[in-house]
This record gives C-alpha cells, structure tokens and sequence, in this order.
C-alpha cells in the first residue's frame, strides 16, 4: 500500500539491520553520575496495561540500582494537549511516548534529543527508520500494533451466522450485522468508531488516498471517498449504537462488548489482555475490506527530551522501555501491542499465548497495512476535523457530502496555511 | 455595581453622606517635602495593587496584541506575520462558528437565569415561612466550582444510567443522548450552567425587588392593577438596574464561558459545543498557534468591551435609578 | 445602599373576617410554599446524589445506584487518596487559596484608601483603569502570561499559579465602596489626634469596614479554590495540581468509575460548603451589594 518506511513492518523477513555508525563508548561514564530520578510520561498503558508497564520499569530498576523512573499515565484523548503544554512550558519528562504521526513535527520543533541505541540490531529495521531524521535516531520504537475485527463466537452461533473469516467484505459484515442486530435483546451488530483513524482506513479499503501525492492537500473528496465515509456513519443507529445510545464516550465500545452485547466489533490487539476472562467465545479476523484490504497499523516509540538534564539514564531507560528481553515477555505475555523487535522467534511465540485462537491474523492483517497521513503542520488539528466533520454527518446534522465538502476545506486551511 | 459602571463613565466622588470627596491635596508651610511626602504615601498605598495589575494583566494585554502579529508555536522562535492571523480568522468559517456556539450558550442561559431567578425572588419576597433556608439551597450551588458543576451533570445526564434518564424511562420517555449527542450538548450544558448560577441572579434580583417602596405597589393594588400588572408596569421598571446589572454580567461572563464546556464536553461532539475560550485553549495548547489564539483572543475582547459599551449607552433608554 | 437586609416587611395582618379572597389568598400561600419546597429539592437532589454514588461501590457503566443506598461504602474514597496524591492536591488548593485571599485583602485594601481617602491627580482615570482589568478576560491573557512566567522560570511553581490572582480590581472597587461609607469625621477626630495616613488606614477605617472585608475574604478564597484555567496551564507537574485541575483529569482517567469521580466532588465542595454555612451573611450580602450599588 503506502511507501513510508513502515510498510514494510510486516514482511518477515526483516533484511538489512543497519546499524548506526555510533555506538558511543562514553556511555559508561554515566555510573560516576550518581542516582538520578527521571520522569516518564506515557499513553500506552493507559487502560489496562499499566502494571505490565510497571513490571518493566521495576526491572529496569533493579538492574540500574542508581536510576529511579517516576511514570505519569495519561488517557491518549488528553496526551496530546498535556505534551504540547509540556513543551511550551518546558516540563516534558526527559521520556514520553510519541505517536508515529506526531513524531516528524516534534523532531522539527528541536523536542527530542538525538539517541545512539547501543543494539540497533534489536530493532526491525524498517521501524527503527522510520524515527530518523537526516540519518540519526530521534525516537525507539516501542511497540507496533493493528486494528482487526474482533467477534464475540457466542452471539453469532446464537444467531446462526457464519463467524468472520479473512475474506470478508464490507457486504458480508453488513449483512451479518443485520442478522446479529436484535434490539429487543439489546444486542448490536457492529461498532467501528466514527473518527479519522477509522476513516483514512476504510478510504484506503475503498482505493481512495488521504492526501495527495506531495501531502498539501487532502484527496478524499472523490465518490470513493463519499462511499467510504458512508460506510462509517451509516452504521450507526441500525447495526450499530447511535450517538443518543452514548455511542463516542470513552470505553462506550468495549465496555459493550465486556457485557456480552456486541457481535463485532473493530479495536486494536492491544485489548487481548482486557478481553481475556470474558464469559463468552471470541476471536479475531482481518478487517474486511471493499476494494481492498486494508488494516490500520499504528506505531509508538519512545523520544527522550532535547532539554533533560539526565539525557544518558533517560537513554538507557529508552533503550531498556523499547528493547530488552523483560519487555519483550511481558508484551507479550499480557497481549498488549507487539514490541518492534528483529527477533523473528520472540514473535513466534505470540502464536500459541492463548486467546484469541486465531493470532495468525494479526500477522496477516500486516500484509496489507494503511498509514496514517502525515503532514508538516496541522497533524493536530487534520485529524481533529476530520473526527468532528464525520460525527457531525454521523448525527445527521449534515451530509456525508456536505462533512467532506467541509472537512476538505477546512483541512487545506489547516495544512496549507 | 452599576455604580462601577457610572463611575467608569465619569461621575464625582463622593463618601457615604454623599458629598463630593475634597478633591484638593493638602497645603502647607514646607510644602514641598510635604507635597514629596504625601505622593509616597499614595504611592504606598497604590503600588501593591498596582504593580501586580500592570505586571500580570495590562502587560500582558499588551504581549498578546504583539503575539498576534505573529506565528508562535510556543517552542520554536516566533515569526512576523503582521495581519495574517487576524486575515485567517474573518475569513475561516469556524470563527463564527466558534462564535456562534457562544452566542447559542448565552441565548439559552441567560433567560434561564433571568426568569428563573425573578420567579424565586418574587416567591422569597412575600411571607414565606423558612425564607432564609431556602434562599441558602437555592444560593448553594454558586459556591460549587464549575468543574464540580460540570461533573455532576455530566453524571445526572449520563445517557445510559444518568438518573435523569432513569427518571424519564420510568414515565416512558425515551431520553435524549444529552451530552454525547451533538444536538443536546448545548442544552446540557446550559442546564447544568443555570442550575449554578440561578442562585446568584436572584440574591441581586432579591435584593432589587427589597429596595422597592412598598407604597408604590400598594398604590397600584388600590389603583385596581393586577398581579401581572403591577409586575410589568411597576415592579420591572423599578427593578431595571438589578436587571441591567444581570445582563452586563451574564454577556461578559457569557463570552467567556470555558470551565463547564471543557469538563463536560471539551468542545464536543463533533465539535457541536466548541466555544470561543475552548478554540483559544486548543489553538494555544492542542494545535500550537498562540499567535492565531492571542488575535482570537483579542477579538473576543473587542467584542465584549463593544456589547458592554452598547449596554452602558443604551441603558438610560429603560433602566431606571429612581 | 450597601447595608441591604434581605428580610421582607411583614405583611400586613389585619382582616379578621375570613373572606373568600382571604381563603384564596391563603390557598395560594400553601400553593407557593409547595412549590418553593419542591424547587429546592430539586436544586438540592444534584448534591444529595453526588453523595449517594460516591457512597455506591462500583458505580459503573449501567447500573444506576438507588436513591438510598443499601449497602454505602467508602471505597471511591479510598480509592481516591491510594491512586492520586490526593491529600498533597487538596494541601495545594488550600495553600493557594489562603495566600491568595490574604493577599488580595492587603492589596485591595490599601488601593482603596488611597481611591477613597487620598485625592490625587489623576484618580478618576488610574481608578477607570483599574476597573476596566475587570472586563479583560483572563483567556486574553493566558498565552502571555505563560510565556512571561515561563522566562522567568515560573511555570510549573506555586509562585507561577499565585502571582496573576495576587491583585483583583473587584476587591478594590468592593471596599472603596465601604470605606466611602465610613464618614470622613472619623479620620478628621483621628488626624487632629496627630495620626498619620497608615494609622487612619489600621485603626479607623479597617475596622469599620469589616464585614465587606469579610466579603471580600470568602469571594477571593472562593474564586481561588474554584480556579481552573490558569492553575490548568500552569502547574504541570501532578503533585503541583490543585483540586479542579485534577477533578477535571479524573474523568479521562475514571471514564466509567463515577462513584470515584463523584467521591472526587465531594471533596471539592465540603470546604467551600462548610466556609458558606459558616459565612453565608457576608456572601449573600456581598452579591447583593455588588448588584445594588
């Protein structure tokens, strides 16, 4: 699908393990500092992961006995804002979680400090480069993770529908969420949530693009693009909660299907672990596609900041959070999102941990990957409009052409000006 | 306050008996050290308020006209953009969306308020047994932070197990998504915004409707007048400085509503509630553009300081000081 | 003028004879009684269910709590003090607001002497400005405020949060308004005594102004303790937030957890309710005056 250097995350074999010329020699020095605390800010073990997050900074701990992390969690809907400020302000934790999407407009603004991972090799490389910036590292990756289709077994042999397979379309999902659709019961079909990280995938689904090819202007106004958003919104309200059932609060989605009245429903790998004592039979299948497949594959690293004052512990810590072996069992052990490592092995292993049965789609929902689009300025503010223009065609305040012709203009504002 | 804002337009001094404070500064024999003297006293006495003032609010009224000349994302160096900001805002739709959502909170709140305040006023000021405590809870949400405020409706008008849904179901309504649905958001939020302030309109509308002379509407009762009546031809009229007092307030505090909106909604759903101060907030904070945010904010400014003038203006045409 | 009681004058009882009009009358009477009790349950029920689901474990995604709870706990609560520093942000509200509130008593105090007792040239026009700050609206001025502290290396200390609510022209306007009250005899008696200005200041006209003092004291803690925008921006550092900064990041934390969040209000609103209870004459009295005049 699309060319950034992520795409290729997912072919196995993860060639070329370019390591970076300075495996700097210096770094023992670090010893004679004496203890150093440093601060941590994160969203990746907001809700739910955060004793596997913990689990990984006491091993860090214990083995760097003269450095102590203090961790701040924070919920991902107010991380952006409380990093801007943080910058603004000149607080920033000397590490904090960046997104793949942000990471181009934080390395130009002079945030994150430059980073020589002592094992470069640990990393797969096509992920690992895509967090430099003019040949050096600003940023590890942490963890990779995509968006699948999950399903609750249970309800869909209640209602005698074949279960998802890989091959789905959008038609079969529709067709079987009306089918799985009981109201009286209050069971839904289908949630997929209204917003731009589920649209400029179901766009690349339908063959549409975001942007157009130099990124100053958005491309999605196009009747693949119409037909996309249509997918999106039309749900709602039929096979889907609408947004007077609370549909669009926080937790609303999974929480439905925790209570066992949601049929399907499309969320990232990272809630394996919140959904693995459930009272029913679930598993997993590649999201459907229309034109084409296409899953979303979002990355997180980790930068340390350009203003710490302990940048070598803050490093080592980065390193440790992004790379070392207790990471890696601990991700996953808890089914949380997949640590960015070359070990190919580590990674078999995922396979066989326990539910979902079907861990081979993860794997397969790789092939075919949609990035999210990226642009110089107004990441922010692209991905904010976009969300607000499709809820608003969501509620029936506008039409779906009406929320593009809209969410285009404002969007070229945003970027171009 | 309203005497605020006759001074404000140039009225004379004058202490509790009402005679104009002596407005000459004292003479003496060594009348330059003495003149020396007295000018430190003032000074003295001026400084602690007035350096904070001019440090902390005047200086920076002055840096956010100077910010908005500029483009600034906080971090890196600012660059000179002179009008561009200013040009951007009048020609993006969503400033007068923002703007509009601001006016729609005002339109709804401030009738609330007004009404319902004189209502509860009106009942306060006959003989009413237990005055005191009631007039107490209907004041007690005024001293309620708007956070809290903001919180507990979000609660009260959670649409799934919010109480006043419950409430609704058991009569057989099928109660509206309230917050979470772009159409109720606004409504949400001004109830929650009028249950805290309704409180604060009637202690001056009470106040107001004290400081009648009872003659007047005992005249008007002799002279056959009605409820209603005498409501509308004598009460109100007499009444009209508290409810200048009211507006002039509830536009400028209005303009600014930011606290309830950002905990309740955060300018959601789909951007149904986005105000003027949370588009300030995310400019600044969320999307980097202090210097967009500082011309937002100075046209935020021009406009209450023009609608408050207007008011100041046009209140001799029916606010009556007796 | 600023004296106002809020007691109505008795109702003239005089008829003996109970008329038709005079049962209608009375009817109507029980009718406004009623209807005024209901109104203030229902103003009340807000606070009373605050109570009620944070006294209700477990309130989460679907289950409402009932009106009386059958099985109260103070799990929210606990949860509260283990989970966030709690008690360290309800200390930081209290610390702010009292340094605050002292401080705005000094400054609007001796301001307004020198607005109401020492003429100078020019007093209109320094007094005009002086109010004019009252219509600034804070959101003017965050982006400069914090990039003023910020190079001053202020963000993100007590200091920062403080310095912008030290002096507040409402406080001066209140007590200007008072001490013109206080007839100008008094500090005659006292200069012919051979008192200087700051004696006048001190043992004259501060005691005589007392109760719009003790206005001004509940308002300045109150708008303190209630502040959210500056303290928002300004104090990053979780131990450093105050407790409607932290209130409002509850909810993205405790999503579906409201007897938690509900706990979290609780919190907030006993101090303030129990100055209310205690003070409620001079905060009553104080909007009124600031309404009449």
């Amino acid at each position: 699908m699309r060319n950034t250097a992520l795409a290729g995350v997912g072919i196995v074999a993860a060639a070329a393990l370019a390591l970076t010329g300075c495996a700097a020699g210096d770094q023992s020095s670090d010893e004679a500092e004496g203890p150093v605390t440093i601060t941590y800010s994160n969203f990746i073990s907001n809700g739910g992961n955060e004793e596997n997050l913990q689990a990984i900074v006491d091993a860090f701990e214990e083995e760097h006995p003269d450095i102590t992390v203090e961790v701040t969690t924070l919920p991902y809907a107010d991380y952006g804002t409380a990093l801007q400020t943080d910058l603004a302000a000149g607080t920033v934790s000397d590490v904090f979680d960046i997104e793949y999407a942000n990471f181009a407009q934080y390395q130009a603004n002079g945030a994150l400090a430059e980073l020589s991972p002592e094992d470069s090799g640990a990393y797969r490389a096509s992920v690992l480069e895509a967090y430099q910036a003019d040949g050096a590292q600003y940023a590890l990756p942490s963890s990779f993770s995509t968006v699948v289709l999950f399903y609750n077994s249970d309800l869909f042999e209640a209602a005698g529908v074949e279960t998802p397979t890989g091959d789905w379309t959008w038609a079969e999902e529709l067709a079987a969420a009306e089918e799985l659709t009981d109201e009286g019961a209050g069971i839904w079909g289908d949630h997929q949530p209204v917003s731009f990280y589920e649209y400029y995938k179901v766009l690349a689904q339908n063959g549409g693009e975001f942007l157009n090819a130099d990124g100053t202007a958005v491309a999605f106004n196009t009747p693949e693009g119409v037909e996309a958003a249509e997918w999106l919104v039309e749900k709602s309200g039929t096979v889907m909660p609408s947004i007077e059932d609370g549909q669009g609060t926080p937790d609303f989605d999974t929480n439905l299907f925790l209570d066992g009245k949601l049929a399907m429903l499309h969320t990232g790998i990272w809630m394996f672990g919140a959904f693995a004592d459930v009272p029913f039979g679930w598993d997993i299948a590649v999201e459907p596609g229309n034109a084409q497949q296409a899953s979303a594959l979002f990355s997180n690293a980790v930068g340390v900041s350009a203003g710490s004052e302990h940048q070598e512990a803050a490093a080592r810590f980065a390193e440790f959070l992004t790379s070392s072996d207790v990471m890696v069992q601990t991700r996953l052990d808890a089914g949380w999102e997949l640590p960015a490592i070359s070990d190919e092995a580590a990674l078999d292993s995922y396979l066989t941990l326990g539910d979902p049965a079907n861990r081979q789609a993860v794997f397969d929902s790789l092939e075919q990957v949609a990035l999210p689009p990226v642009v110089a300025q107004g990441q922010q503010e692209m991905q904010d409009i976009m969300t607000e223009e499709l809820v608003e065609a969501q509620a029936g305040r506008k039409t779906v052409q009406e929320a593009l012709d809209s969410a285009e203009e404002r969007i070229n504002a945003a970027i171009g000006g | 306050m309203t005497a605020l804002i006759g001074e404000a337009t140039g009225e004379v001094l004058r202490d509790g008996a009402g005679r104009p404070v002596r407005s000459q500064p004292p003479r003496g024999r060594t009348q330059r050290s003495r003149r020396v003297r007295y000018a430190l006293t003032v000074a003295a006495f001026l400084l602690p308020s007035a350096v904070p003032l001019a440090m902390f609010t005047l200086g920076p009224m002055i840096g956010a006209a100077w910010i908005s000349l500029t483009e600034w994302n906080l971090i890196s160096p600012a660059t000179w953009v002179g009008l561009d900001n200013y040009a951007t805002l009048l020609t993006d739709p969503e400033t007068g969306e923002v703007f509009l959502h601001t006016l729609y909170y005002i339109a709804g709140y401030l009738p609330m308020v007004y009404i319902g305040g004189l209502a509860i006023a009106l009942a306060l000021n006959t003989a009413l047994r237990g005055r005191t405590l009631l007039r107490g809870i209907y004041f007690l949400p005024v001293v309620t932070s708007w956070i809290v405020v903001a919180l507990v409706w979000r609660w009260l008008l959670n649409p799934a197990n919010g109480v006043v849904n419950t409430v609704l179901a058991f009569f057989g309504i099928d109660g509206p998504g309230w917050w979470t649905d772009p159409a109720w958001a606004m409504p949400s939020i001004i109830l929650a915004s009028a249950w805290k302030d309704l409180g604060f309109v009637m202690v001056i509308l009470l106040a107001g409707l004290q400081a009648i002379d009872p003659e007047l509407l005992d005249a008007a009762r002799v002279d056959g007048a009605g409820w209603w009546r005498r409501l509308f031809s004598v009460i109100l009229p007499l009444l009209s400085p508290a409810t200048f007092f009211v507006i002039v307030i509830s536009l400028i505090n209005g303009f600014q509503v930011f606290d309830q909106v950002y905990a309740m909604t955060g300018g959601g759903p789909g951007g149904a509630t986005q105000v003027v101060v949370q588009q300030i907030y995310d400019l600044t904070f969320r999307y980097g553009q202090a210097g967009e945010a500082s011309a937002l904010s100075w046209m935020l400014f021009a406009v209450i300081l023009a609608v408050t003038l207007i008011q100041i203006r046009g209140q001799r045409r029916w606010v009556n000081y007796g | 003028m600023a004296e106002t009681t809020l007691t109505a004058p008795a109702p003239a009882r005089g008829t003996r004879r109970r008329s038709a009009a005079a049962r209608a009358a009375l009817s109507r009477s029980v009718l406004l009684h009623v209807v005024m009790v209901i109104g203030a349950l229902a103003m009340f029920f807000p606070f009373y269910w605050t109570v009620v689901t944070s006294l209700t474990p477990g309130t989460g995604l679907s289950s409402t709590p009932s009106l009386i709870p059958a099985d109260p706990g103070f799990d929210a609560y606990r949860q509260l003090f283990s989970d966030l520093p709690f008690a360290r942000i309800v200390g930081n509200s209290l610390l702010l607001a009292t340094i605050t509130t002292l401080a705005q008593l000094f400054t609007s105090a001796t301001a307004a002497y020198a607005f109401s007792r020492l003429p100078f040239r020019g007093r209109t026009v320094v007094f005009g400005i002086y109010l004019a700050t009252m219509m600034i609206p804070l959101q003017v001025l965050v982006v400069p405020l914090f990039a003023e502290l910020r190079a001053w290396g202020l963000v993100d200390t007590y200091l920062g949060a403080l310095l912008p609510t030290l002096a507040a022209a409402f406080g001066v306007f209140l007590l200007r308004q008072a001490m013109n009250q206080v007839p100008v005899e008094l500090d005659e008696a006292a200069a012919i005594d051979g008192a200087g200005h700051f004696r006048i200041f001190w043992t004259v006209i501060l005691p005589n102004i007392r109760p719009a003092l003790a206005t001004l004291a509940v308002f300045a803690f109150m708008g303190s303790w209630n502040n959210f925008l500056w303290p928002l921006v300004v104090l990053r550092s979780p131990e450093l937030q105050t407790l409607p900064v932290a209130l409002a990041g509850l909810q993205g934390q405790y999503t579906t957890q409201w007897d938690v969040v509900m706990a979290g209000s609780v919190v907030s609103i006993l101090p303030m309710l129990a100055i209310y209870l205690f003070a409620q004459k001079y905060v009553i009295q104080g909007v009124a005056n600031t309404g009449l005049k």
